[in-house]
This record gives structure tokens, C-alpha cells and sequence, in this order.
């Protein structure tokens, strides 16, 4: 009965608690001891800057499934600020910062859509997101007219192609977000509230919290998340692809599962999220160092994948204790 | 929880095995000790494509027969992925890239990394729009599109009217498939006369509707010859549902439609691109710069005609 | 220590929804330091009231008055303002949260508008739960701690609120006579201290043991209020159902036939650790023990649920192997499970789908499913429990507990198994259906099912019973007749203080 006096955090709980970690670490590892231009600081770098587009899409993510929800619209999003942001940058004549913010706007904009088709429409996050991920596809092709958008400028490009201190300017990116958002979940209301409603909305409403508020909140982050991740992409590419962040959804969806969140809600953290994003982009490079064929490229990731939430299913039942990572203390 | 740890057991053996028998291309260099040291890159827009996927089989066959290593990347139609594959190439050190861009306009600053890195690029089908490069391959549509004027000359007898439908204007393949064909025709072909130049947006919807309108206009047509099979398809559909006979159509591209009319009769040629020589060319040019001879800026790749009495 | 000026006072309370005529123009006081027990049948409209009170649904008439103010609570949101918290039948904790998290959801304090206090959050929620004496690490997730852990966190928790009215929804349902002794104490604590107090139960007994005041429901309406000594158990019964009902457990004496199912020795993990039992036809043996005892874990091995690590089954003289339920059901052994909304039904579908769900198979010709013989068997079998719907249309989901429970009972006898096995058959169910409930597992040893049930009452165990098996800590540790078992008796064994000889 007396089972909460747990007082005994051995080897079994650290590994619980951070089997994601442990298996970036053993890939990293792996990698390094295969491949011998692995494990160099330019590498590394470059694997910082290739994860960046999935780890930022992934953090908006990571808030929807955390709710019980998800945000398939995210590469389309990603898509529509692109050509939203380079389009009008460029044709448009309105000039590069209006342009990124626009674009940035728009991805926030798809969001508030999809919060208000789960909240006023009562609609499931599932169906709702995948109509706006149509939806969003569309205006991009509809916008670029199928063709891609060159001709940025400089202070476009800037943030997807340039360095400062030595580290690509979408790291940076990244760490700011990645800072602001696990600031906002581990130490404000609005984050106990998006755990609470993945653990029990109706309590959570029952307790007194405006749940529609906190669930705009969080389609809203991820569409703007999202968006970013397209801007960086566009500036990366120095033009605007139609076609871009097609299956980004789901490489998102699969960094926040190896992160540690549960689709079933109330579980998960955006340092996970980001080892899982780490986790896949550590895998594109590495085996392409090791020049594995790009056929068995994709067998091998999908067995990591499996590999990994099983590893981590495994280590949590034998602990027999439902997990969680909500952070429990400031 | 047995039954789990042996699942995890069998995911585990199986990665492995995937992992080891995969780089089976480094034991395949047989010998060249000097060029041995070379390392090509090799990266595709997508491998989801026959094209493509007989383009990396000629290109592995002639980096066997150099004794140089190719590593292949497919960026599986997805810019970004294109970048990421040339960076993780790039870090890898090879001695020169061999890129097929997704997007001309979106390689650009990938290519550019590799400049500053110090390795050489070579596009090939498609090109780049900025940066630095050796050399571009790609297939020679002028020669293409005279090969097509030569065949349908000889076919109606060298006199006659003649049709062009043209593809979407200003794009290169149209441009130069037509530069080729009116080249020809108007030096060698002088007694047929093209009497209708029509755009049809490389379409066959549209193909079918242009030359629904050039049949009503003309009524007396030898050949026709368009800037792709799509387009060529449509005026044969259109041909046949007006009852008209004895045209003569030669199309281009030679895709699985187009063979098949060849061979039902209907479609008289199509011009083909070999794909297993570009990638030949990719990496013979390739190593030709590495050790140090010269090489032209455009290697243009040789076409093959389909007609009934070569296809197979 | 009652006041003069009702806590709570509700007027002339009506509320419809589309077909039903939830509550019918209620007026009844609430006072503060007294507990008034609310009862009724399920459906009678208790927990619309209750929702009416908390804000979760809007009045259609009618004025309610807190401390002599007329109110208006549109929200639980405002509830909470006013004092008034609801601890519901399904606790309202988030498993993933701490307890302090849980205590303070809504309301985290705060430093700089966004930020959360977390240090001020956990001493005030440590300083909730040493108000009441609780001891429960205050950063542990719920989902670490027991049932009547949590109970108890829900407690501390709607206390926090500073509530002035707390209603209670069937609070211990879920709890062992001990973690209710605890409860009660609270309880009576929070009277004591002045708050009004609504208890909601279906268990009489504890309503007379707790409750100041009675005030019973039926079919929306306010049938009779008055102070506990007014009543006696018989008389809230026969209000509540609007019927005299001559025996809480009938009981049809039965001949215990020949033996049907023995288990020998069955191990899995620390539930179930080596347990030999044999059932006869006839003869209901009621299975007691407290929550966690691994009665429900025997259950699940015997029906093929859970797989034994060790021990054997046989039926009818013969060793069986049983991998899956499907075995078990094509060897004759139905189970009714405890948690019926989630493993028993299906809630979406109609009654006609749920009773007749398991004859799919056995009724249908080259494949194709026979719905017309199908509808027939449903129809008699429905008609024969007394399962009170509308037609064999209706959503499970929209029936009072009580027929939800008959839905499952109706499927397993469209099967006609030989054993059959109640976990917890009539948790959530009103007196009215609790005692038919009774009488067909009578009805069903008198035509020669073995029944084994599970229960948690232990008057239920002691008036339906044929013989008494009790489990502590996964053992077969007693066994009683009829005649001989008291309350007493099977208390002692289930908390370990006797051990007896167990046949089989």
C-alpha cells in the first residue's frame, strides 16, 4: 500500500529517466568508433544545423501531444511561411524583415485556425490539423504558383547560411526557442495547465482553468514553431521550395515520441524532444559517413525508432511505475 | 516480458546485419592505387525514379572500371534533405561532388559550402544557378531535337507539311529541342514545309485540344513532331478520334506510354535520353579534373531515337 | 452546533434535459455543520442536482440562495469562489501531476503574473495536508500512490479551496473498510469545524452511520427530508424505489451439484501466489478480501485474461489449457469484470450490439451473421432481466449502471457458460437493480451455474453467498460456510489476524 516512499534513485530510475539521452549517447558513440569524421567539431556542428528544421517543428509538436492532441500541419505550415515570407520579401517588395514576420504570422495564423476548428468546431486535433495541412499546402502552391521563389537578399540568408561565434545562426535559433519554450512548460501555469489537460481535461476544466485559452496557446506556438522552421529552411536554401517540410509532420512527431512523450497525453519535455530530434538528424549523417545505401537507410531508421521507444517501454516496466515527466520542482 | 527482450534481441541482430552488408560498394574497388585515393559524391534528387536509379548504375559502373569510390546520397525529391546529404559529403572529405539538384535555385548555397571547402562540383541533368561549377552533364537536346527532324524527314519522304507543338515557352527543353529541329528542317529538310508551330505546355490534355484545332485547319499533314510524349500522345488521340491517317509522329522523351505506342505502331519515334551514359560521363569527367586534365564546362550526353526497329 | 441561516438553500430547483425531467422543483436546505445524506436510485437525479449546485450545467428554474444571498453559479469556475467544491465518483486527480500540482491546479501562486512559485506551491500544499493530518509525500505523482491515497490528496485538495460546502459523490466506493473509517473521521472533522456537507451513497449503511440528515430522491423529485433518526434502512429503501422490497439479498436456497472448475495451485507474480479452489454447479461462492488482495487477478487467470506462471485448470474432470479468453468461453467460463464502462461494454454501441456480441459467431451461416435469430435470443434474454430501456436501440452509454450491468450478465447468458465469475457486480448500481441483480445469480446457481463473485461488501458477500473464500496478499487464507461466516470473521482473515483451513 505504502508504495510513494520511493527514496531510491539507483541505476534502474536514472536510466528511466533518461533512456533518451542514453540512446543519442550510444549512437553518438557508435558513430564515432564506425566513422572516423563523425566526431569532429564541424560535424557536430553540421548535425546541429541538419537537426534544427525537424527539432523546431518538433517543439510545437511536443506541446500538442503533451495535450493529447497532435499538429499534422506543421511541414505545410512550414511550407506557407517559406513562400509566404521569400515571396514577399522579393516580389512583393516589401523587404526582408516584414516578409520573415509575415511568414511568421502566417504560420500563427494556421495555428489559431486549427485551435479554433478543436475548440469552437469540437473537431479531433487528428482531422483537424490534417485539413489544415491540405489547406496550407494548397495556398503555397497556390501562392508560388508550383515554382520556387529566389532572388533573397542578404539579411534574408543571414539566418540560415551565416555563423556567429562559430555556430550556424538556426542553432542559435533553436536554443532561444528551445530555452523559451521549456521555460514556459516547466515554470508557468500555462505549462502545468497543457500537462493537466493531457492527464485529465475535464478535471482541468473542473478545476477552474479555461482550457479553450491554454489549447489556443498551444496550436498557436506550434504554428509559429513550425513557421520558423520554415523560414530557416527557406534561408538555408536561399530560395523558397513549394514542395518542402512534406513529411516533416511526422519526423516531428517521431523526435517528441523518442523524446519521452506519450501520445496518450500528460507526458513529455522539450529536453527529450530536442535528444530526439538529435537522434534523427545523428542518424541521417552518421550513415551517410558510413556510406550505408539510402534504400537501407530508411529500414534502419525505422528499426532505431521501434528499437528505441521499445528500449524505453521496456526500462518503464520494469520499474512498474506509470511515468511522467512533469517536472516536479523549479 | 521474455517475449519483448527476444523481440528486442531479433530488432537489434537485424540492424546490424543491415548495417554491415550495406557498404558493399568499397570492397567492389578492385585495384588503382594512385586513383584509389579518390572519393566521388554522388548525390541524386531522388532515387524513386527508373531515370535516376539507371543514372547511379552507370555512374557505379564507370567508377568501378576507374577504381575510384562513389558514394550515392538520394535526397528523395526534398531540398533540404539535398543539403543535408552535400554537407554530410562535405565533411566526409570526397575529392569531388557530382550533384543532381532538386531545385536549381535551392542548391545554390550547398554548392557554395563545397566551394569554400575546396571540393569540386559537377551538376548533371539539371543545373545550378549559382556557384561554382566544373562542368555540367546533361543530355543534348539540340542534337536531340535534330535527331528527331532527320528521322521524321527521311519517314515522309522528305517533303509534305509539318507540325511543331512546342513546350511550356522559355523553359531550356523547349527552347533547345526546337532550336535543333528547325535547324535541321530548314537546312536539310527544305521541300517539307512546317506549316503550324503551336505551344501545348508539354501537356497531353492540351496536345489532344492544339492539334484537334491544327487538324480542322490543315487537312493535309505528314508529320508531327513534339517537344515531349505527353503532348504527342494527345495529337495521336486526337488524330484517330477525327479519323485522320498516315501521320507521321515522332515524339520525345521515350517514356513507358510512348515505347508502348512504338510499338503498337502508332507513334513512329521517340527520342530518348540514356541515363546510364550520363552518369558514365558524370564520373569520367569527374576523374579526368581530379587528375588534372581538362575538361569542358558542358558535356553534353548523346540521345537515342525509338523507333519500331529498336525498341525492345 | 447548527446555524439558523442555511448554508445552501435551493428553491424551487428545475432542470430538463432533451426527454427527461432530470429535477423536478427541488427546495431543500443545506446547513452549515451537518452532514445531510443524499439518496436515491441511479437516474434519480442526484448528480444533476449535485452538478446544478457546482455550476456544470445551467438551471432551467428555480433560485438558489448561499448564506441568504441568491446566487448564480454559472461555472465551476464561480463555484469555487463561493466555497463550493464537488469531490466526484471518478476522482478528479491528474495522475501525471504531483500532489502539490494537483492541489493547486488553477490557482498555482505565482511570482511575476507567469511564473509559478513552485517553492510557496509545496509548503502550502504541505500545509494543506498537515491541516489534516494526511501523510502523503507532497511531490509524489498521483499516479505513484493508492486509490485511497489519492482519495484522501481529493480531500486536501477541495479543502485547499476553503470551501464552506463540499458534496461528496460516492467516495468510497473504491476504498477498504479501513481507508473509509479514515474518510469518515475527516468527515465528521470538517462538520466539527462548520462546513455543510452533502454525502452521496449507495451503501445505507454508512449514510446511517455518518449522516445527520437524510433527504431522499426518486425520479427527480424530493421525496422525503428529515433527520436520520426519522428513518430506518427499510424505509429509505422502500422511499427510494417507491416499492416495499421484502429482502435486500434473496436468496434461493440451491443443491450443490457436481464439481465444474478446479484450479490447483496457480502463481502469477505477487497477486496470485498459488491459490487451489474448485467451483460446483449450483453453488455461488463469494470470494472477499480487501482491494489488492488478488482477487481480481485470480479472475483474470481463470478466464484467460492474464496467463499463470504456474498451476493447472480443469474442467469437468479434465485438464484444460486456457490461453486467451476465447478458450475460456468456448470451454464455458464467462467474466463479468470489475471495471464494466471500459472492459465490459461497449459504450458507443446499442443494447442490441452489446447483449449480442458474443454470439456473433455461433449465429451465422457461411460467414454471414444471422441478425434476425441474433435479435430474437437478445430480445427473450433482455426481457427476462428486466433491463429497462427504451428499445434495443439505445446506447449503452445513456443506461443508469444498474442495467449497464444486465447488458453484460445478458451477454454471457446468451452464451450459457458453465461458470460464471462477478467482479464486483453491483459497484454503482442502485438498491433496486442491486437486488435483482441478486436474485437472477440465485436464479442462475438454481439452474446449475457455478458463480463465483468478487465482492467488496461484505453484506453482499454474507447474504448471497453459498460459501466464503477470503484472499489477502494473493493467498487463499479461509474458507467459510454459509452458515458459520460473520462480518467479524471475514474481516479477521482478510487483514491477516486468522488463518483457516481452505479445502480443495
Amino acid at each position: 500500500m505504502n508504495r510513494s516512499s520511493n527514496h531510491a534513485p539507483q541505476w534502474g530510475e536514472f536510466l528511466r529517466r533518461n533512456s533518451t539521452y542514453v540512446i543519442l549517447l550510444a549512437i553518438v558513440l557508435g558513430f564515432a568508433v564506425l566513422a572516423p569524421e563523425f566526431l569532429t567539431v564541424n560535424n557536430l556542428l553540421t548535425v546541429a544545423l541538419q537537426s534544427t528544421l525537424v527539432a523546431l517543428a518538433a517543439i510545437g509538436m511536443t506541446l500538442a501531444i503533451i495535450t493529447g492532441g497532435i499538429d499534422l500541419s506543421v511541414g505545410s505550415v512550414a511550407a506557407l511561411s517559406g513562400a509566404l515570407a521569400a515571396g514577399l520579401a522579393t516580389r512583393g517588395g516589401l523587404g526582408t524583415y516584414p516578409g520573415l514576420l509575415i511568414g511568421l504570422m502566417a504560420g500563427a495564423g494556421i495555428g489559431l485556425l486549427n485551435a479554433a476548428m478543436i475548440v469552437w468546431g469540437r473537431i479531433p486535433p487528428f482531422v483537424a490539423t490534417l485539413a489544415s495541412m491540405a489547406i496550407a499546402r494548397g495556398l503555397t502552391l497556390v501562392y508560388t504558383q508550383g515554382r520556387p521563389i529566389a532572388g533573397l537578399d542578404r539579411a534574408f540568408t543571414f539566418w540560415g547560411s551565416e555563423s556567429l561565434l562559430g555556430v550556424p545562426m538556426p542553432v542559435w535559433v533553436l536554443l532561444v526557442v528551445a530555452v523559451l519554450v521549456h521555460l514556459l512548460l516547466s515554470q508557468t501555469a500555462l505549462g502545468l495547465h497543457i500537462y493537466a489537460i493531457g492527464g485529465g481535461e475535464e478535471t482541468t476544466r473542473l478545476a477552474g482553468v479555461n482550457v479553450g485559452v491554454v489549447k489556443f496557446c498551444v496550436y498557436v506556438i506550434s504554428g509559429a514553431t513550425a513557421a520558423l522552421s520554415g523560414l530557416i529552411l527557406t534561408a538555408r536554401l536561399w530560395s523558397a521550395q513549394p514542395n518542402i517540410g512534406v513529411g516533416l509532420e511526422l519526423d516531428a512527431i517521431a523526435a517528441a515520441v523518442l523524446g519521452g512523450s506519450s501520445l496518450a497525453g500528460g507526458v513529455g519535455g522539450i529536453p527529450g524532444t530536442l535528444a530526439g530530434a538529435f537522434i534523427i538528424g545523428v542518424l541521417s549523417n552518421g550513415l551517410n559517413l558510413l556510406e550505408v545505401p539510402s534504400y537501407n537507410q530508411q529500414v534502419i531508421k525505422g528499426l532505431v525508432f521501434i528499437l528505441a521507444v521499445m528500449l524505453d517501454y521496456f526500462i518503464k516496466q520494469r520499474r512498474a511505475v506509470r511515468s511522467g515527466r512533469v517536472p516536479s520542482t523549479g | 516480458m521474455k517475449r519483448l527482450t527476444w523481440l528486442l534481441n531479433l530488432l537489434v541482430l537485424a540492424a546490424l546485419v543491415l548495417a554491415a552488408c550495406a557498404p558493399a560498394t568499397p570492397a567492389a574497388t578492385p585495384t588503382a592505387a594512385p586513383s584509389g585515393e579518390i572519393t566521388l559524391g554522388l548525390v541524386l534528387s531522388t532515387l524513386n525514379n527508373p531515370f535516376f536509379v539507371t543514372l547511379r548504375d552507370g555512374a557505379q559502373k564507370a567508377a568501378d572500371a576507374a577504381g575510384v569510390k562513389l558514394i550515392v546520397v538520394d535526397a528523395q525529391d526534398d531540398s533540404a534533405k539535398m543539403t543535408a546529404g552535400i554537407e554530410d559529403l562535405i565533411n566526409k572529405k570526397v575529392s569531388a561532388l557530382l550533384i543532381n539538384p532538386t531545385d536549381s535555385d535551392a542548391v545554390v548555397p550547398a554548392i557554395q559550402k563545397a566551394n569554400a571547402a575546396g571540393i569540386p562540383v559537377f551538376t548533371v541533368d539539371r543545373g545550378a544557378n549559382g556557384g561554382e561549377v566544373v562542368s555540367h552533364i546533361a543530355s543534348d537536346n539540340v542534337a536531340g531535337g535534330r535527331m528527331a527532324a532527320e528521322f521524321l524527314c527521311k519517314a515522309i519522304g522528305g517533303k509534305g507539311n509539318v507540325v511543331e507543338l512546342q513546350g511550356i515557352a522559355g523553359t531550356s527543353a523547349a527552347r533547345d529541342r526546337g532550336q535543333g529541329f528547325n535547324e535541321y528542317m530548314s537546312q536539310n529538310c527544305k521541300e517539307a514545309k512546317i506549316v503550324a508551330q503551336q505551344t501545348a505546355d508539354f501537356n497531353r490534355d492540351k496536345g489532344l485540344k492544339v492539334f484537334e484545332n491544327i487538324l480542322q485547319a490543315q487537312p493535309e499533314i505528314a508529320g508531327v513532331f513534339a517537344h515531349n510524349d505527353e503532348m504527342v500522345l494527345g495529337a495521336i488521340q486526337a488524330a484517330e478520334a477525327a479519323g485522320r491517317t498516315g501521320i507521321v509522329f515522332v515524339g520525345f522523351d521515350a517514356i513507358d506510354d510512348a515505347v508502348q505506342a512504338v510499338k503498337e505502331g502508332k507513334l513512329a519515334a521517340t527520342v530518348a535520353q540514356q541515363p546510364a551514359l550520363m552518369g558514365q560521363l558524370a564520373v569520367e569527367t569527374a576523374v579526368k579534373y581530379l587528375k588534372g586534365q581538362k575538361v569542358e564546362a558542358y558535356i553534353p550526353v548523346p540521345l537515342s531515337l525509338v523507333t519500331k526497329e529498336t525498341v525492345k | 452546533m447548527t446555524e439558523t441561516i442555511p448554508r445552501l438553500r435551493l428553491e424551487h430547483v428545475s432542470k430538463a434535459f432533451p426527454g427527461v425531467q432530470a429535477v423536478n422543483d427541488v427546495s431543500l436546505e443545506v446547513y452549515g455543520g451537518e452532514i445531510l445524506a443524499l439518496v436515491g436510485e441511479n437516474g434519480a437525479g442526484k448528480s444533476t442536482l449535485m452538478n446544478l449546485i457546482n455550476g456544470v450545467v445551467p438551471l432551467d428554474s428555480g433560485k438558489i440562495y448561499l448564506d441568504g444571498q441568491p446566487v448564480t453559479i454559472d461555472s465551476p469556475r464561480r463555484a469555487l469562489e463561493l466555497g463550493i467544491t464537488m469531490i466526484h465518483q471518478e476522482l478528479a486527480l491528474i495522475p501525471q501531476l504531483t500532489v502539490g500540482q494537483n492541489i493547486f491546479l488553477g490557482r498555482e501562486p505565482r511570482r511575476w503574473r507567469f511564473w509559478i512559485d513552485w517553492k510557496r506551491l509545496y509548503a502550502q500544499a504541505q500545509a494543506e495536508l498537515d491541516r489534516l493530518g494526511i501523510e502523503v509525500p507532497v511531490q509524489a505523482r498521483v499516479a505513484d500512490l493508492s486509490i485511497a491515497q489519492r482519495q484522501l490528496v481529493e480531500i486536501a485538495k477541495a479543502l485547499s479551496y476553503h470551501a464552506r460546502l463540499i458534496a461528496l459523490d460516492e467516495p468510497t466506493s473504491a476504498l477498504t473498510e479501513r481507508e473509509t473509517e479514515t474518510l469518515f473521521r475527516l468527515v465528521r472533522a470538517l462538520r466539527d469545524q462548520g462546513v455543510a456537507l452533502i454525502y452521496i451513497s449507495h451503501r445505507l449503511e454508512e449514510v446511517f452511520e455518518l449522516a445527520d440528515r437524510i433527504a431522499v430522491m426518486r425520479d427527480g423529485q424530493l421525496v422525503a427530508v428529515g433527520p436520520v433518526q426519522a428513518f430506518t434502512p427499510a424505509e429509505v429503501v422502500r422511499l427510494m424505489v417507491g416499492r416495499e422490497l421484502t429482502e435486500f439479498f434473496p436468496k434461493v436456497p440451491t443443491q450443490r451439484g457436481e464439481p465444474v472448475l478446479r484450479a490447483v495451485n496457480l502463481r502469477a507474480g505477487r497477486e496470485v501466489q498459488g491459490v487451489s479452489l474448485e467451483l460446483y454447479r449450483g453453488e455461488i461462492v463469494g470470494l472477499a478480501g480487501l482491494v489488492g488482495a488478488g482477487r481480481t487477478n485470480l479472475a483474470r487467470l481463470l478466464f484467460g485474461a492474464d496467463r499463470p506462471e504456474a498451476g493447472e485448470i480443469w474442467m469437468d474432470g479434465q485438464r484444460v489449457e486456457i490461453r486467451s479468453p476465447r478458450d475460456a468461453i468456448r470451454l464455458g467460463i464467462g467474466l463479468v469484470p470489475e471495471d464494466r464502462k471500459s472492459q465490459g461494454l461497449f459504450l458507443g454501441q446499442s443494447v442490441r450490439f452489446n447483449a449480442g456480441a458474443g454470439l456473433l459467431e455461433r449465429l451465422s451461416r457461411l460467414g454471414f451473421i444471422d441478425f434476425r435469430r441474433i435479435n430474437q435470443v437478445v430480445k427473450t434474454i433482455i426481457e427476462r432481466l428486466r433491463v429497462r430501456t427504451p428499445s434495443l436501440n439505445q446506447r449503452v452509454r445513456n443506461l443508469s449502471g444498474g442495467n449497464q450491468q444486465k447488458v453484460v450478465i445478458s451477454r454471457w447468458l446468451t452464451l450459457n457458460p458453465k461458470v460464471l465469475i462477478l467482479d464486483e457486480p453491483t459497484r454503482g448500481v442502485d438498491v433496486g437493480a442491486k437486488a435483482e441483480i441478486h436474485a437472477l445469480m440465485s436464479e442462475l446457481a438454481a439452474q446449475g451455474m457455478a458463480i463465483l463473485m468478487i465482492s467488496s461488501e461484505l453484506p453482499e458477500i454474507l447474504g448471497v453467498s453459498d460459501r466464503i473464500l477470503v484472499m489477502r496478499e494473493g493467498r487463499l487464507v479461509a474458507e467459510f460456510s454459509r452458515e458459520e461466516a460473520t462480518q467479524d470473521l471475514i474481516m479477521q482473515a482478510a487483514t491477516g489476524q486468522l488463518e483457516r483451513r481452505v479445502a480443495a
